[in-house]
């Protein structure tokens, strides 16, 4: 389900930081503009400290964006601060509940916040679903780093939100539970749920973002499909199990300028896109044998990697 | 205004004192403890002083009147500095939630709480020391009213200042009643203390009640004029607290600092 219609838009939305006497101030965002649209999930990429976490902050008018315009459900803030959040929701793996507290107990709490009808059914039935329905009975400040991701995760799905934003969902979780949160994920984007996502994890962003938009120095660099900007990336690497002339393929590789490294009876080069034909060409030249060849195309995380190097 | 959004807020309290026998010990230990003591020194002062001063029922009367106005506090100014210290703020205000209704919320545990504890010492003063609530008649309702207005004004104060200035002014929740204490007449008239002193203590609304206290245990008539400034002051201070509490969340959303 992928409609036109955008939940988010923001427009040159902006957050300076002021900082005290005789230091400049940060600007942690910087005149970004985009859209969320309707059963997307748009992926919001970029290294520690390039804003992502104070643009979620702003679309929870937990920050007050200092200039631009932020347009949600076709309201703004802060006459339509309930309007608004009471169709969103919100997970953070570094965000804490009441300690003391047991786990069905602060849910409760958050499930009242957002008038959740029938709210303890509603959690047993979440609880299920991001596998802590052993645990709704344990005080919080007694789960591990996963254990209160998956809590968060069942906390943002309890009003069952238009629009849902995720910082970092499965960072410190377990890879099979990992695999059931993307898979929750995606069925809610399958419901319709527009999903705005934070994460360092790019093969998580590839599975299922439809859209990423990459931030750095709290500027938008990029923005397009997963796919796509991997394309950007014009390096591949091409790993060769050489048979005979390991040397020559390792000389030849630096001659012509190739990032070169080798181990055992592998070499691996990068290489642009257009320049393999070349590669092998004057490899044949030069009377290198390989068993094996394999070519890796680039990925998201090539990608970042690439883009954040270039922006330093 | 939601009524269920508050609701929610009174839950977390309500979840948190049953979680937390310390929390009960704050509400029943701490004012018993401090009444016995006053009622100790009371009861001594009455066996030896001579005359007709009733020493039980005045400094008994202040020790819960002043306990009032120390919950009315110390409670309401805790609330922000847990939500602070558990990193639930961004939680919390992320959801529909108004900052309005997370007031009243906590304003309507920290009056439960109040009462609670109130009775709690008027029972347990009542069963040792023989104290006569009904001497106290009509101007207990005003003297707790008075109070917990005055306690709220500065847990509001203090409430603002953690937002903005963070752990470091934590001190000031637990340090601003006994500060203020001397100056407030709890258990002497006001002009007893130096000159300097009296100008602080006619500008703070519980000295005004604290004297008509006096005047109502002995038997002097109370003027109508000391509450009504008492209550202009107390009025004045709680409009200007909570402005300057709405301002500082304002101030803490344009800084980053709820998320912090």
């Amino acid at each position: 389900m992928y409609m036109n219609h955008a939940v988010l838009t923001a427009r040159g939305l902006t957050k300076t930081f002021g900082l005290p006497a005789g230091r400049q101030a940060h600007t942690a965002v910087d005149h970004i503009s985009f859209d969320v649209k309707e059963g997307e999930v748009l992926g919001i990429l970029g290294p520690n400290g390039a804003g992502k976490t104070t643009t979620i902050y702003m679309f929870l008018n937990l920050i007050i964006p200092t200039a631009g315009d932020l347009v949600i459900f076709g309201m703004r803030y802060p006459d339509d601060h309930e309007a608004i959040l009471q169709q969103m929701n919100f997970a953070s793996a570094y965000m804490d509940m009441m300690p003391r507290l047991t786990v069905m107990e602060n849910l409760r709490i958050m499930a009242h916040l957002y008038r959740v009808p029938n709210p303890k059914d509603r959690i047993v039935v979440l609880a299920k679903t991001v596998g802590i329905e052993d645990l709704l009975r344990w005080e919080h400040q007694k789960l591990s780093a996963g254990q209160k991701t998956r809590v968060q995760l069942c906390k943002a799905f309890l009003n069952n939100p238009k629009l849902l934003l995720l910082d970092e969902p499965t960072a410190s979780l377990d890879p099979d539970i990992s695999v059931s949160v993307r898979r929750e994920i995606r069925a809610a984007k399958r419901r319709g749920m527009s999903i705005v996502i934070t994460s360092h994890n790019m093969a998580e962003v590839e599975e299922i973002c439809d859209r990423v938009v990459f931030i750095n120095h709290g500027k938008i660099l990029a923005e397009n499909t997963p796919e796509e900007l991997a394309k950007a990336v014009r390096k591949v690497r091409v790993q060769l199990m050489i048979k005979d002339g390991k040397k020559r393929t390792i000389a030849y590789a630096k001659r012509a300028g190739f990032p070169v490294t080798a181990s055992d009876r592998f070499v691996t080069i990068d290489v642009d896109e257009d320049d393999i034909a070349y590669l092998l060409a004057g490899l044949a030249d030069k009377g290198v044998q390989y068993r094996q060849i394999a070519i890796d195309k680039p990925t998201l995380e090539d990608y970042f990697i690439t883009m954040t190097k270039e922006n330093l | 205004m939601n009524g269920a959004r508050i609701g929610a807020i009174i839950l977390k309290f309500w979840f948190d004192t049953k979680r937390d026998l310390f929390r009960l010990f704050d509400i029943f230990w701490w004012p018993a403890f401090n009444l016995f003591v006053w009622g100790l020194l009371s009861s001594y002062l009455t066996r030896v002083a001579t005359g007709s001063i009733n020493f039980v029922l005045l400094f008994l009367a202040g020790t819960i009147f002043w306990s009032f106005f120390d919950r009315a506090t110390r409670d309401i100014s805790r609330s922000m500095v847990e939500e602070q210290w558990n990193r639930n703020l961004p939680n919390i205000f992320s959801t529909p939630l108004t900052l309005t209704e997370y007031v009243v919320g906590v304003l309507a545990v920290g009056t439960i709480k109040l009462f609670v504890g109130g009775a709690f010492l008027l029972i347990l003063a009542t069963v040792f020391y023989g104290f006569e609530m009904g001497a106290l008649g009509w101007f207990l309702f005003p003297a707790m009213v008075g109070l917990m207005m005055f306690g709220w004004s500065v847990s509001f104060v203090m409430q603002a200042m953690v937002l903005r200035y963070g752990h470091t002014v934590e001190v000031f929740i637990w340090a601003v009643t006994v500060l203020l204490q001397p100056f407030s007449a709890v258990f002497y008239p006001v002009n007893v203390l130096p000159s300097w002193a009296q100008v602080v203590a006619r500008l703070l609304p519980p000295t005004y009640l604290f004297e008509a206290m006096r005047a109502v245990i002995t038997g002097a008539p109370v003027e109508p004029g000391a509450m009504v400034v008492s209550f202009s002051l107390n009025a004045l201070y709680l409009a200007l607290s909570v402005a300057y509490f709405y301002r500082t969340f304002h101030y803490a959303k344009l800084h980053g600092l709820l998320t912090k």
